[in-house]
């Protein structure tokens, strides 16, 4: 045994030297270059506007693009390549999985040089250094409506431009309602008669505070107060706006059964089914609701029963630039296919493709295009109402726990104040633990 | 430690001279010593091996050692957990360098021995024999243990490690270096309210979870297969058949499938109970409910595999033992009781070891049912999360890798002292020498 | 009551009892089946026997410009054989040195690895994927293969060396006594012997990659790599737009070969998995 103790010393030794060395100034370490080694971890773009001919060509970019909006892609990547001879190279993912993704694939040759995000993603990739602030001319700015500009600003950087702006809305099916209902009273009471003749009235899935979210701001509860540690959830106004959900489900006018992982595409089929009236959903669900051929109209949501609109949560999604690649010049020509795909020409015709909504002044004051694309119209109209999801990192730790208190309510597991407390409590807890 | 056909007298007298001392002292150059016992191909051999060793790896272990202490220095060069991976892989590789500099340094000693004692070395030839022999074992085990190492051993290496850095959204590439933080993490979930609570209640679950599925797919597949293998039964081939189904249906579908029939408005579950007895439970929304529903699941996907082993074990009971029985006026429950339990039990008590850990980290069934939900007011993992299911959303959605960590280190000592100690308990594990 | 009725009533209830499991057992299959052929794509009560029948969503899947199926089984497939193949070969000499052999770590070796893997590998699944990246093979075939591979290790070469040793030790004695040499005992008198234990091995291993999905959900990063589990996993997984018609019935023809597969191995698993289990 002696002669392994001796043995496990001199390794020691070695292994001591070898901690005292380390990477010198020419070996180029192993921060995830992108297949191409810049040999110099010190690349950092040169900020301001460097005229094209500086900056060198990469080959191709990466594009992460939203689920089924890749057609839309496509037609702007074209004209691109047409320009620059840059390839694009895209991948589908769901928008609310870039994230998760970019945590695994950041790192890899798969890495993406731009994305396509909600603008609720933007705090927390900044704070993981996903993604890079960009440069935008003014002229260029003036063509968005102020609201989503400010959306993707943060920290008073702005890092992305818009690509289309959301709020959810009221989806009715004409078959069965000629006008939209004019406030939420009258459609409960709708949806008690739909009720007695074994049908639903109106759907929405309130467990998730995305779409609960208006409830809440019109009953007057706001999420945060000035900083991230004063929430106002569990207010007097957020027990009201619980209290109010839970009615829908004490009646049994929502099943039970939206309580569940799923709940969204049950929602999706009893409309399309025509079991249901009228659901609350955002505009990406127009195409589907066409292709099933239901006869829908939509409209702002209904007034509160206190008389207050919705205050929906709006989200802007946005194309950004990410950090993952050293390759000098890479993020110069990213940046500038930021610019190409959500210009105006490719925004309408991408609206024209997907129902994707572009948060541009031309179109919003356009009155001829407003009229004839009504679905348009009223997510504009509800977007005046709405309220821009908030940009912090800390939104992350609020969806669980509101979605636990509404289930816990709707269950009858717990009274609305316990449950909006111990909510509260969580994401408190949860943001000084982690921010 | 000892190699068969080695005889590893120590004689004290009858040392002419200290070859086997100088020989060993030579080879911590490996090959020197058996240049010096004049073996001189062994000895280039030897050498040629370890130089093109510290050749071909030298940068790779310089940088690994380093970033195994540092963690990194700089951004964006250093990526904290490729230089983590990195330091493992190093170390592992010098684990086996020093386990080849072990088996050079005995050789070196061992033919010096012969030397001093005026012993005839042996030739080339019958070296080669020797290895061929003695290594033939080694050679075929090597393909399996290299693949064990890297797919088993340094994963699990590197989750530990991971427990005692503060690796979470805010420390990650490429925004941010991580660091060593010692014990932090295990105090955090010990001290905040919230995590011990959450950790209690998941890990309580758990060890439920465990001994009510695995004890009910046991005691249902040894039933059955005691019924189906009665003598006067018919039809057996078609039966055994059908039985197998559920195990040869990938569980990933029929987990699917019950997480739809299972809805509380919408699955077929709670129609049938509808229409028959009048009651709808609500599987989804309640705890005790969506538990129930899991341990019935896992039951129904368990049971084949017992029912298999043991309908084998009873084809192999020999006849003579019940005729005996009978003889002697045993019931039928006596002899279930005191002949067939007693054999099953000791010929698959391994194999139902493994069942049980299995479902300990039965990830499959939790996720793909109701994502561990239904959510738990005031807690932060769902009412059916097991430890491995909110080990993946700690890391898949939150990225606290570090606490996800600490709890994986956790459980595995956990679960490792518990197969320890019933591995030491069956007989299949106390090897007799057969050769 | 005297011996006869007895009978009469023990197997009475034995009837009943069988058949009630396979009420069960048929019910969610048949269920399956029934949402296959349903016209639309939600999730619902569907009934065995829909009113309307449509074999539309066999024919999506099987239409290669709509939808990746029949690539994602064509990978399952090369995965699944590629891990059985390599399973097999690694498992058989493994047990045969645990079995025949006497060296250093023998003992303890096979328990300690059996233990290790009671720590579930994608616990580990951040060091994995960084692993494959480190070495280039994440979204690879290649690197499943490997993963599925080392995992199926442990348990298995248990199980195998378990049957090894019951095949008495003076068969190899002889052939060695003739001149034969280590793997030629391996490959003519062991191998042949061991065969029942082979093909449970075999069909353990072929279903690995059916079963999991999380391993592959995170190192295959493109849907064209995608294994079956993780394709028709996408198709419900979304928020909206959910396809289960499509998914039964891509998930009804993955059941049936696997399950006649299992049937045809039937045997097989009753002899060797006692076998094996009998004489640890």
């Amino acid at each position: 045994m002696k002669k392994w103790l001796g043995l496990f010393l001199a390794l020691g030794l070695i292994v001591g030297l070898m901690a005292a060395c380390g990477p010198n100034e020419e070996s180029s370490g192993n921060g995830g270059d992108s297949g191409e080694s810049s040999g110099e971890g010190d690349s950092q773009s040169t900020e301001g506007e460097g005229s094209s001919e500086e900056q060198p060509k990469p080959d191709k970019l990466i594009v992460w693009e939203d689920q089924d909006k890749g057609e839309a892609l496509e037609a702007a990547a074209k004209k691109f390549t047409d320009e620059t001879g840059i390839e694009i190279e895209y991948v589908e993912y769901n928008i609310t999985k870039m994230q998760e993704n970019m945590a695994l694939d950041g790192s890899t040759e798969k890495a993406p040089d731009v994305v396509t995000m909600s603008h609720d993603g933007v705090g927390p990739s900044v704070a993981k250094g996903y993604i890079k602030p960009i440069e935008v001319s003014d002229d260029v700015l003036n063509k968005y409506t102020q609201s989503s500009v400010d959306a993707l600003t943060y920290q008073d950087k702005l890092y992305g431009l818009p690509k289309a702006v959301e709020t959810t809305v009221f989806i009715y099916n004409k078959d069965k309602m000629e006008e939209p209902p004019e406030s939420m009273d009258e459609m409960y009471e709708m949806s008690k008669t739909a009720k007695e003749e074994g049908n639903y009235g109106f759907l929405a899935t309130w467990d998730n505070f995305y779409f609960s979210h208006g409830i809440f701001h019109g009953f007057g509860a706001n999420v945060f107060g000035e900083s991230p540690s004063e929430i106002g959830l569990n207010s007097e106004a957020g027990v009201e706006a619980i209290n109010y959900i839970d009615k829908w489900y004490e009646e049994g006018l929502f099943p039970e059964g939206l309580l569940s992982k799923n709940a969204a595409s049950v929602v999706d089929r009893l409309f399309t089914d025509g079991d249901a009236i009228a659901v609350q959903n955002g505009p990406w669900a127009f195409q589907n609701y066409t292709d099933k051929g239901v006869n829908y109209g939509v409209a702002p949501m209904p007034d509160l029963p206190n008389g207050e609109p919705q205050g929906t949560f709006m989200g802007v999604k946005g194309w950004f630039v990410t950090s993952f690649s050293q390759q000098k010049g890479k993020d110069y020509w990213a940046e500038e296919f930021v610019k190409v795909v959500s210009n105006e020409e490719n925004a309408k015709e991408r609206y024209d493709m997907t129902g994707e909504i572009p948060p541009l002044k031309a179109l919003v004051e356009d009155e001829e295009w407003v009229s004839n694309n009504p679905g348009a119209a009223a997510v504009m109209e509800q977007s005046k109402n709405a309220v821009a999801m908030p940009v912090i990192p800390e939104m992350a730790e609020v969806w669980d726990p509101m979605k636990t208190a509404v289930q816990s309510v709707a269950t009858d597991k717990t009274d609305a104040q316990k449950a909006l407390d111990d909510a509260v409590n969580v994401i408190k807890q949860q943001i000084e633990a982690n921010y | 430690m000892k190699l068969e056909y080695e005889d590893n007298k120590e004689i004290n007298t009858g040392y002419q001279s200290n070859h086997r001392k100088i020989a060993m002292f030579l080879s911590f150059i490996p090959g020197l010593g058996q240049m010096y016992n004049r073996q001189f191909i062994k000895g280039i051999g030897f050498l040629i091996l370890a130089a093109s060793f510290l050749t071909v790896f030298w940068d790779f272990l310089d940088i690994g050692i380093w970033g195994l202490f540092t963690l990194g220095t700089t951004l964006p060069r250093d990526n904290s957990i490729f230089l983590l991976v990195n330091g493992i892989i190093s170390i592992l590789l010098l684990f086996f360098a020093a386990i080849f500099v072990f088996i050079v340094l005995r050789d070196a000693y061992k033919n010096g021995q012969k030397r001093d004692l005026g012993h005839r070395l042996n030739s080339m030839r019958e070296q080669y024999r020797n290895l061929i022999d003695n290594g033939f074992p080694y050679l075929i085990l090597s393909p399996g243990f290299f693949l064990l190492v890297f797919v088993v051993i340094t994963p699990i290496i590197f989750v530990f490690t991971i427990a005692f850095t503060n690796y979470d959204l805010f420390h990650q590439w490429p925004a941010s270096l991580m660091d060593w933080v010692g014990f932090e993490n295990f105090k955090k979930l010990f001290t905040l309210e919230m995590w011990r609570s959450t950790f209690f209640n998941v890990f309580a679950w758990t060890l439920v979870w465990t001994f009510g599925a695995t004890t009910c797919q046991i005691a249902l597949g040894v039933f059955l297969a005691v019924i189906v293998n009665q003598k006067e039964l018919k039809g057996k081939a078609i039966i055994r058949t059908v039985f197998i189904l559920p195990w040869a249906v990938p569980a990933f579908v029929s987990i699917l499938i019950f997480s739809g029939m299972f809805n509380q408005d919408f699955g077929s579950i709670n129609e049938i109970l509808a229409s028959t007895i009048g009651v709808e439970i609500p599987w989804m929304t309640e705890p005790f409910w969506s538990r129930l529903a899991l341990i019935m699941i896992q039951t129904w996907l368990g049971f084949p595999f017992i029912f298999v082993m043991v309908t084998g074990v009873l084809q192999a009971i020999p006849e003579e033992l019940y005729e005996a029985a009978v003889v002697d006026g045993a019931s039928a429950l006596q002899k279930f009781r005191n002949i067939t339990f007693p054999l099953i039990m000791f010929s698959i008590a391994p194999i139902l070891i493994t069942q049980y850990t299995f479902n300990f980290n039965n990830f499959n069934v939790i996720f793909l049912f109701n994502g561990g939900g239904p959510p738990v007011s005031g807690q932060k993992a769902g009412g059916t999360d097991i430890l491995i299911s909110w080990i993946y959303n700690l890391t898949m959605t939150s990225q606290q890798y570090g606490i996800a960590a600490a709890i994986t280190l956790i459980m595995s000592a956990f679960v490792i002292a518990v197969a320890v100690w019933q591995f030491r308990r069956t007989k299949s594990f106390q090897e007799e020498d057969m050769m | 009551m005297d011996i006869k009725t007895n009978k009469i009533v023990r197997l009475t209830l034995s009837y009943a009892v069988i058949a009630f499991m396979f009420v069960i057992i048929l019910y969610p299959i048949l269920w399956v089946f029934g949402a296959s052929i349903t016209p639309g794509s939600s999730m619902g009560s569907f009934s065995l026997l829909p009113e309307k029948t449509t074999w539309g969503h066999y024919a999506h899947i099987f239409n290669m410009e709509e939808s990746n199926y029949l690539l994602w089984y064509w990978n399952t497939l090369k995965v699944c054989l590629i891990t059985m193949a390599a399973s097999v070969l690694v498992v058989s000499l493994m047990a045969y040195a645990f079995s025949r052999y006497r060296f250093w770590g023998r003992k303890n070796g096979l328990v300690i690895f059996l233990i290790l893997q009671m720590i579930p590998n994608f616990a580990a699944l951040i060091a994995i994927f960084v692993l494959a990246r480190v070495t280039g093979l994440v979204d690879t075939h290649l690197g499943l293969i490997l993963i599925y591979v080392g995992g199926a290790i442990p348990m298995n070469t248990w199980l195998m060396k378990g049957y090894l040793d019951s095949i008495p030790r003076e068969l190899d004695e002889s052939a060695r006594m003739d001149g034969a040499g280590h793997l030629r005992i391996f490959w003519q008198i062991i191998m042949p012997l061991a065969k029942p234990m082979v093909a449970v091995v075999s069909v353990f291993t072929f279903i690995i990659p059916f079963t999991d999905f999380i391993l592959a959900k995170v190192l295959l990063r493109t849907p064209e790599q995608y294994t079956l589990a993780v394709g028709l996993y996408q198709l419900i997984a979304r928020d909206f737009g959910s396809e289960y018609t499509t998914f039964a019935a891509g998930s009804i023809l993955i059941a049936i070969p696997i399950a006649i597969l299992f049937l045809s191995f039937q045997k097989y698993f009753v002899s060797g998995l006692t076998a094996g289990g009998t004489k640890g």
